[in-house]
């Protein structure tokens, strides 16, 4: 069960005005979500998912200023987390696939503009139903990519492809460069 | 330690935060940074003695909106790298806007000024220590910026670091003009500008090293 946002931005602006109890209550609501993202991202190292988990709950805290009370909680959120998990990568020196940091990039957009309230459903609806089912296996289900392929029947490659080009076609709508 | 006692060390502290938290810190920052430049410029280089008369002039005003143009816009920036949400800078280009008005004013010098007094104009008394004095006098203000961006989380740090320098870049320039008595656009719009554009070349050099979190 994922917290919605509407949820969690009342507990971040609880805690920012002081609210303990409402603060560790959205701090234990993010650790499962924290867990899904980094697990999806880096695949098996389960200890490392565990550290970003606790760094980003105490970026989470200590940067608390940062959060703009307009706008919404999870962009904050997965931006702090995502910022954390290039952190991660630059003191590992570990090198990410490029493929990777694509889906890592394209993503982000995404996140924003579900962020923005719009309807998910709406939108993936625009796109030929099999991108829509790979994005949504991917990008809100929480699938691995593999995982995804095995449900859809079809290859990785595939999934990985249709996941690139629906968030690609989704990102240019979104910035109003097509307006079919 | 596991995550739950994480969490409840974490709850321990939880203060009220401010509204308006990032403008106060900002403010702080710069003010701070902003009165050490300020005693720098009073003490060792001095308010130059016809500030009086200078302030009812063209040339002292025609400075100001420069400098002062370039760090308002800077620091809007700046406020907008200091949270990690992705934001869109291109309204940056709008910056351009004073460095054309101030190039305009100075091709209209240039044609008033007969050609063989161009290059006295250009490099006017203090070519040589005017962006070195500028970028020293930027250094309290970033450092304030810095301080200002503690609680703050830029995830663009060479982007942040550039904003910074520019803004203490332009708001020392900004006190400077107290001091120097150029009157020229060209000579602004060529040392002020390499000043200013130093210090943001410094921040964007060690604002990755020195913004992480």
């Amino acid at each position: 069960m994922q917290a919605s946002e509407e949820q969690l931005k009342a507990w971040m602006l609880a805690g920012l005005d002081g609210d303990a109890a409402g603060h560790a209550c959205l701090l234990r609501t993010l650790v499962p979500m924290l867990r899904g993202f980094y697990r999806r991202r880096l695949r098996g190292a389960e200890d490392d998912v565990e550290d970003l988990v606790q760094e980003t709950l105490i970026s989470v805290h200590t940067k608390r200023e940062s959060y703009d009370r307009d706008r919404p909680f999870t962009a904050w959120l997965y931006a702090i987390a995502r910022y954390r998990l290039i952190d991660h990568y630059r003191r590992r020196k570990v090198v990410v696939p490029i493929e990777d940091v694509e889906a890592i990039l394209v993503a982000e957009g995404f996140e924003e503009a579900t962020s923005a309230r719009m309807d998910v459903d709406t939108l993936l609806s625009t796109l030929s139903p099999k991108q829509a089912r790979a994005i949504r296996h991917t990008h809100i289900d929480g699938l691995s990519v593999s995982e995804a392929a095995a449900r859809a029947g079809i290859g990785e490659s595939d999934v990985k492809v249709s996941v690139h080009r629906g968030l690609k076609t989704l990102a240019a709508r979104l910035r109003g460069e097509d307006r079919r | 330690m596991n995550t739950d006692d994480l969490i409840q060390t974490l709850s321990r502290d939880v203060p009220r935060v401010s509204h308006r938290v990032l403008a106060r810190r900002l403010a702080i920052g710069m003010v701070g940074g902003g009165i050490i430049t300020m005693i720098l410029v009073t003490a060792i280089l001095g308010i130059r003695p016809d500030l009086r008369v200078a302030m009812h002039g063209f040339s002292f005003w025609m400075k100001w909106t420069y400098t002062l143009s370039l760090g308002v816009g800077a620091i809007f920036a700046v406020s907008r790298l200091a949270r990690p949400t992705p934001v869109s800078l291109r309204w940056l280009w709008l910056l351009a806007v004073p460095v054309l008005l101030l190039a305009g004013i100075g091709i209209g010098e240039l044609v008033d000024t007969p050609s063989r007094d161009w290059l006295a104009m250009w490099l006017g008394g203090s070519w040589k220590v005017c962006p070195w004095l500028v970028l020293t006098l930027a250094m309290p203000i970033f450092v304030g910026l810095l301080w200002s961006f503690r609680r703050m989380a830029p995830t663009r740090l060479r982007a942040a670091g550039a904003a910074a320098g520019l803004a203490a870049g332009a708001w020392a320039a900004t006190i400077y003009c107290l001091h120097c008595p150029e009157v020229s656009a060209i000579f602004v719009l060529t040392w002020y500008s390499l000043g200013i554009v130093l210090a943001a070349a410094v921040g964007a050099l060690i604002g990755p090293k020195l913004m992480r979190w």
